[in-house]
């Protein structure tokens, strides 16, 4: 009888204000695909950061392969062969794959082009697709994934913890996805899957671990024994009905309008391609494509990020298209962009100054910032939109990824925009978190508020959005009615037949 | 736009530029040498090879120097026990040099008095640290300073107002009140003269080099002593001066000594605080004339004569009138006659006549009869400035600039510029 | 088998820095009587002298506190660019160019009265030393190129200029020919405020608390904290990184270029090379040992000031200006190292044993 891959035993971790792990175990058997479920701030990440060497648990034992270990970094975790892939990924952006690979783990003797070789084979090993030379900064989130996996298999990780690996995939590659991971398992791996998509982790795993408010609910329960009701019962306590997309109001003006951009690239590519479009008040207008088709430079240069090549954007009326950010927000567009800690929010401030980022100009008195209005102002963001801080004063990272995205969409509320952007709006929050979040952007369409959404999870698009443009290759390729469209023929426009 | 950028960034670049090059205005003659040295580097072996073989093959002699001519023990019949003497030095004593001959002069000077000697080293002129120093001494007790390098001089003027129980002498300085704060030199060009003697005597190819820091007055008048020195004995040669901008910078100076010995001189003298001079002289086979100390030890074979200080009688002689309370600031420029500079060892190469000749003149300048800018003396370019029997003042001269502490001019016979 | 090794906390222990500090001031201490055993100097005369030569008395006080001045002022210098992740090295050519432009205002001004000649020395002190920054500031707002580099490398220019002006321009007629720049107007000096200490100790230390509190309360000091802390996020929220950068390098250059116009009417009579004493250097370290807070600067650079002026002191009893150097170093960098190990724990960890 072999050891069990990975045992997590009664785990206690606590955080300035907050509890994360209150007594959480996990026991994951080798071979097999082992879900990791909970709701935003129910403790998933801290507790895969213990087994990861990131945090040490305050008490507990964790044990691999049945031995017990006190990991004092990453690096003893990965010596012990625990790899994680983070959500937010940490990649030298200059590097290349191959360089990212094996960065800190190279042999003595580096031959660039051995090194790439025998990259390119572990990623067919495994059935990736990656280019070994190409640098980390022209990857999408997807590809960019890709390396994160690659480095852990790289140095032979027999655990390979997976933090909401497929929020970056097409449906199409995230079924292909769960082929990868029964291959990683196959030879006696385990990998731990952490995700929210409740019909991914039943196609998926082998094993369901539940945690709510820092412990474990359910331990190790076998994912044919149970359904997808039953699971999510189990995380949230009760299950929350899903927002209903039926509209009060019919769409109204065009709120927004983009004309003939086109946008090029770091590398000087073209990112977008002439794309024009308008978005009406009171309408969601949904574009979908795979992760890397220029989704991020347009909603960038329509928020002003990005200096386009030529295109004409306006706002209810004003032309925008030279306006800097802040102009464009005073003319009503709100921006929720894809990279949450690194555009959209501060994370190393705390809360405070990150809630009244946009709202600061108001708040002044001449050169002054009168800090008491800008506490006011924030504390009126977090009560209103249900954000969880621990105490104000506390740098944001240490907010779950729920409540930050909560957070951020609501300091782009609270001023009432006509026009949200909003890229990828609910990408790695729990069950939850994505209600929340999908029911305010509903609220906003209802209040008459236009809405261009970027989402990866064409469900979602399917279930919010009134049109939904198609994105390839810095195209708009294709438009459907997301009332009367069907996912395959959409997955097919992104894969690029023609419509 | 990105032209506009690369316009703003060339004006800039350019800007940079032309600081650095006003900045090297007063060093181009360091950075001349030093290009030279390197191309002289390899044109050496070429020479006279630069091996130590060779030289010792080539180098037709091999000096028994006498015993080096140090500064004599001073004595005195005062009892100075309740003088504390603070000395403030810019360098490292060292084993050689300007503050060496100080700091020598003034361990002597407090061993025959009886008084209290404190030192303090490394401190940067027209930094907050020199008045740090002094007040730290003053705390300590000391009522008399002596400050070596001239950089101090506002500071000590400063600090002679504030504190006036206490005696300040200054080295090398111009400014002086008459009761506490008092400046002091001594005549080395004397002693320079009678090493340009030697030097003319000793020059085969009338071609000597003279390395030199910077272009003030008491280097300039230093040159002009030694070139009249020189002249005297060998009426044809020329000293071609090479400012090196430093005061103690062996690498800069040692280069400065190649370019001058690549460019023919076979005699070499030298105003700075190292040997390094020496040391290329030695090496190609020149002669070399040391300052401030007698380096006979350092180049034996090159070492020819050398101008030296000994404070050790000047300083027991300030600290005397210290304890006696006669001290009433003022200037003090001291000659041959104190002792305060002398001629140091003289090469066993050095013939009768010349030693003859440097006695004579020697006796001269000790008993007061004769100076060496004792005239007709031309300048550079061949003009009478100082007409026949003349002996320029020492202050305050004439517009000319021909008295001698603030000589600015070279007289005929030095290659080079007087305005550095 | 076990060995130690050190291990980031995950949250710095409270009130963990200033024990810290202490332990590694004793610590200092300790190491630095090690040396001064074996450079044979009276290890208790030595601490007794460094202390009662630089906080033992008023007036030694008053002098820790003239030294402290252009040591807060660099400080402040380098940890307003630091708020922006700007490394200014060139505090030094900032604060030598300050001098200089100093004396420049000083020539022009001859005749005027004291108090306006020296409120007009002073800026322009700090204007001279914004222009000298200003250079470096553009071309990385611009173009990208490393502050590092550039600030460093106007250091040398600064020196060289003064050199120049030393020996050309500015030489004082009355300086027999020797190269040095003609006094500043007599009533240009900053008069005493209390025992040797002079006005510009006020005004510096004036300059670093409106510094910190405007930094904390307005709009611009927010909007810098966001660039320094993700340039991204500032973009995102309309704040000009060019603007930014160029306005932080000015701002810096124009601090250190006032500790150039104060020492120049506070301590020296003339301009000289040596006017700086490496404060600007010193800057980085105290800025440093700030940990980049304005409001930490203060109170460094006067613990930075009373190490240097006992670190002279001692000289005078024989000390080596070497020892003394390496003693100032000890003692500083056993608090940084404290104040930076005070974020660590250190921990045993069983030593792997490789199988083969």
């Amino acid at each position: 009888m072999s050891h069990p891959a990975v045992e997590l035993d009664g785990i206690w971790k606590r955080f300035p204000g907050v509890i994360a792990n209150a007594g959480a175990s996990l026991t994951v058997r080798p071979g097999t695909v082992h879900a990791v479920l909970g709701e935003n701030g129910a403790g998933k990440t801290t507790l895969m950061n213990c087994l990861a060497g990131v945090y040490r648990p305050d008490e507990g034992a964790v044990r691999v392969h049945g031995v017990e270990q006190r990991f004092s970094a990453p690096a003893d975790a990965i010596a012990a062969g625990i790899g994680m892939v983070h959500q937010e990924f940490r990649l030298v952006d200059t590097f290349t794959v191959a360089e990212n690979v094996v960065l800190g783990a190279a042999p003595r003797v580096v031959s660039q082009r051995a090194i790439a070789g025998e990259v390119a084979d572990l990623a067919q090993r495994f059935g990736f697709e990656a280019d070994p030379a190409r640098p980390v900064w022209q990857l999408s989130m997807g590809e960019r994934q890709r390396v994160e996996i690659l480095k852990a298999l790289w140095r032979n990780a027999q655990v390979l913890i997976l933090d909401e690996p497929t929020a970056v995939l097409t449906p199409q590659e995230a079924v292909e996805f769960g082929n990868v991971l029964r291959r990683m398992v196959e030879d006696g791996r385990a990998v731990i899957f952490i995700s929210h998509k409740l019909d991914e982790v039943t196609s998926f795993c082998d094993e369901a671990t539940v945690l709510r408010w820092g412990e474990t609910v359910a331990a190790g329960v076998a994912i044919a024994d149970v359904d997808v009701t039953e699971l999510a019962a189990l995380m949230v306590g009760e299950v929350e009905a899903a927002p209903s997309p039926d509209r009060m109001t019919e769409p109204g003006d065009v709120a927004m309008s983009v004309k003939d951009l086109t946008v090029d690239d770091a590398r000087g590519l073209v990112a977008v391609d002439d794309v024009s479009l308008e978005v009406r008040a009171g309408e969601i207008v949904g574009i979908a494509g795979v992760a890397g088709n220029g989704q991020r430079a347009l909603t960038d240069a329509i928020a002003g990020l990005e200096s386009p090549r030529t295109g004409a954007i306006s706002v209810m009326g004003i032309d925008v298209s030279d306006a800097p950010p802040q102009k464009r927000f005073a003319a009503g567009l709100a921006y929720v962009p894809e990279d949450r800690l690194g555009v959209g929010l501060a994370p190393k401030l705390p809360v405070a100054e990150n809630a009244v980022m946009r709202a600061y100009r108001t708040l002044r008195r001449g050169p002054l910032l009168s800090w008491r209005a800008a506490r006011e102002y924030s504390e009126q963001i977090v009560e209103r939109f249900e954000v969880k801080v621990g105490r104000m004063d506390l740098p944001l990272a240490s907010l779950s990824g729920g409540n930050l995205q909560r957070l951020l969409l609501g300091r782009e509320l609270t001023s009432g925009p006509d026009v949200i952007v909003a890229s990828q709006p609910t990408r790695g929050l729990d069950v939850a978190g994505v209600r929340a979040i999908q029911r305010l952007l509903l609220e906003q369409r209802d209040g008459g508020t236009a809405v261009l959404m970027v989402s990866e999870d064409l469900d979602e698009l399917l279930s919010l959005a009134d049109r939904i443009l198609v994105m390839v290759e810095g195209r708009i390729v294709g438009e459907f009615d997301a009332h009367s469209a069907t996912r395959t023929e959409i997955g097919e426009a992104m894969m690029g037949a023609p419509s | 736009m990105k032209q506009r950028l690369l316009l703003v960034l060339s004006i800039l670049l350019s800007f940079t530029l032309i600081t650095a090059a006003c900045g090297d205005d007063e060093s181009t003659d360091t950075a001349d040498p030093v290009d030279n040295g390197d191309s002289g580097d390899s044109g050496d072996g070429g020479d006279g090879g630069d091996d130590g073989d060779g030289d010792g093959d080539e180098c037709s002699r091999t000096g028994t120097v006498a015993a080096p001519v140090k500064p004599d023990d001073t004595t005195s019949e005062v009892d100075a026990s309740g003088v504390t003497a603070a000395f403030v030095y810019l360098t490292d004593p060292g084993d050689a040099g300007w503050t060496w001959a100080h700091n020598r002069g003034a361990e002597q000077a407090a061993a025959a008095t009886g008084a209290t000697l404190l030192t303090v080293d490394n401190i940067a002129e027209g930094s907050p640290e020199f008045e740090q120093s002094v007040r730290d001494f003053i705390a300590d007790g000391a009522n008399a300073v002596f400050a070596t390098s001239f950089g101090y001089m506002d500071a000590m003027e400063t600090l002679s107002g504030e504190f006036p129980d206490v005696d300040f002498f200054h080295a090398t300085g111009f400014k002086a009140n008459d009761t506490n704060f008092g400046n002091y030199f001594g005549r080395v060009y004397q002693a320079r003269y009678l090493t340009g003697l030697a030097a003319g005597a000793a020059s085969a190819s009338g071609n000597i080099g003279y390395v030199a820091a910077f272009p003030i007055p008491e280097v300039i008048r230093g040159i002009n002593a030694f070139t009249l020195g020189v002249r005297e004995a060998n009426p044809d040669a020329t000293v071609t001066v090479n400012w090196t901008s430093t005061w103690f910078d062996p690498a800069v100076e040692g280069e400065a000594a190649q370019a001058l010995l690549d460019g023919g001189a076979d005699v070499l003298a030298m105003h700075q605080d190292s040997t390094a001079a020496g040391e290329r002289a030695e090496a190609a086979c020149a002669r070399w004339v040391s300052y401030n100390s007698d380096m006979s030890e350092f180049a034996p074979n090159a070492y020819l004569a050398s101008a030296i200080w000994n404070w050790g009688a000047y300083y027991a002689d300030a600290i005397e009138s210290v304890a006696d309370g006669s001290f009433a600031g003022g200037g003090n420029w001291p000659g041959m006659e104190t002792g305060l500079v002398q001629i140091g060892s003289l090469a066993d190469d050095v013939s009768d006549a010349t030693r003859t000749l440097i006695d004579e003149r020697s006796a001269a300048m000790i008993d007061g009869s004769w100076d060496p800018f004792t005239g007709p003396i031309n300048d550079q370019d061949g003009n009478l400035v100082i007409a026949d029997g003349d002996v320029p003042p020492d202050f305050g001269a004439d517009e000319e600039g021909r008295s001698l502490l603030d000589q600015n001019w070279f007289v005929e016979g030095v290659i080079g510029s007087a305005g550095g | 088998m076990k060995k130690l090794v050190l291990v980031r906390r995950e949250t710095p222990t409270r009130g963990g820095q200033p024990a810290a500090f202490v332990a590694g001031f004793i610590l200092a201490l300790g190491l630095g009587a090690i040396l001064l055993l074996i450079s044979g100097d009276p290890v208790w005369e030595v601490y007794t002298r460094m202390f009662e030569r630089s906080l033992g008395s008023k007036d030694v006080m008053s002098a820790t506190l003239n030294r402290a001045t252009p040591l807060a002022l660099a400080g402040l210098a380098v940890s307003i660019a630091a708020t922006m992740g700007l490394w200014n090295i060139g505090a030094e050519g900032q604060i030598l160019f300050g001098a200089t432009a100093a004396t420049f205002v000083g020539r022009i001004g001859e005749d005027w009265s004291g108090p306006v000649l020296i409120i007009a020395m002073l800026l322009g002190g700090a204007i001279g030393g914004a222009l000298w920054a200003a250079g470096p500031g553009l071309v990385r707002a611009e173009l990208g190129v490393s502050e590092i580099i550039t600030t460093l490398m106007l250091n040398e220019v600064a020196l060289r200029l003064i050199r120049y002006l030393q020996n050309g321009r500015w030489k004082d007629p009355e300086g027999l020919l020797f190269p040095v720049i003609e006094p500043r107007p007599v009533q240009s000096g900053l008069g005493t405020i209390w025992e040797r200490a002079h006005l510009g100790v006020v005004i510096a230390f004036a300059v670093v608390a409106a510094f910190a509190w405007f930094a904390k309360h307005s709009v611009w000091g927010y909007e810098l904290k966001i660039a320094g802390a993700s340039p991204k996020t500032a973009a995102y929220a309309g704040i000009s990184m060019r603007r930014k950068v160029l306005g932080v390098m000015v701002l810096s250059g124009a601090v250190a270029g006032l500790a150039g116009g104060i020492e120049l009417t506070g301590t020296a009579t003339r301009l000289d090379v040596n006017i700086s004493s490496g404060f600007g250097f010193a800057g980085i370290i105290v800025a440093a040992l700030a940990l980049m807070r304005p409001s930490g600067v203060a109170v460094v650079a006067l613990l930075f000031g009373a190490v240097q002026v006992g670190g002279i002191s001692i000289q005078s009893i024989g000390v080596s200006s070497a020892v003394s150097g390496v003693l100032q170093a000890l003692i500083l960098f056993g608090a940084i190292g404290a104040g930076v190990l005070s974020s660590y724990r250190v921990q045993a960890v069983e030593r792997k044993v490789v199988a083969t």
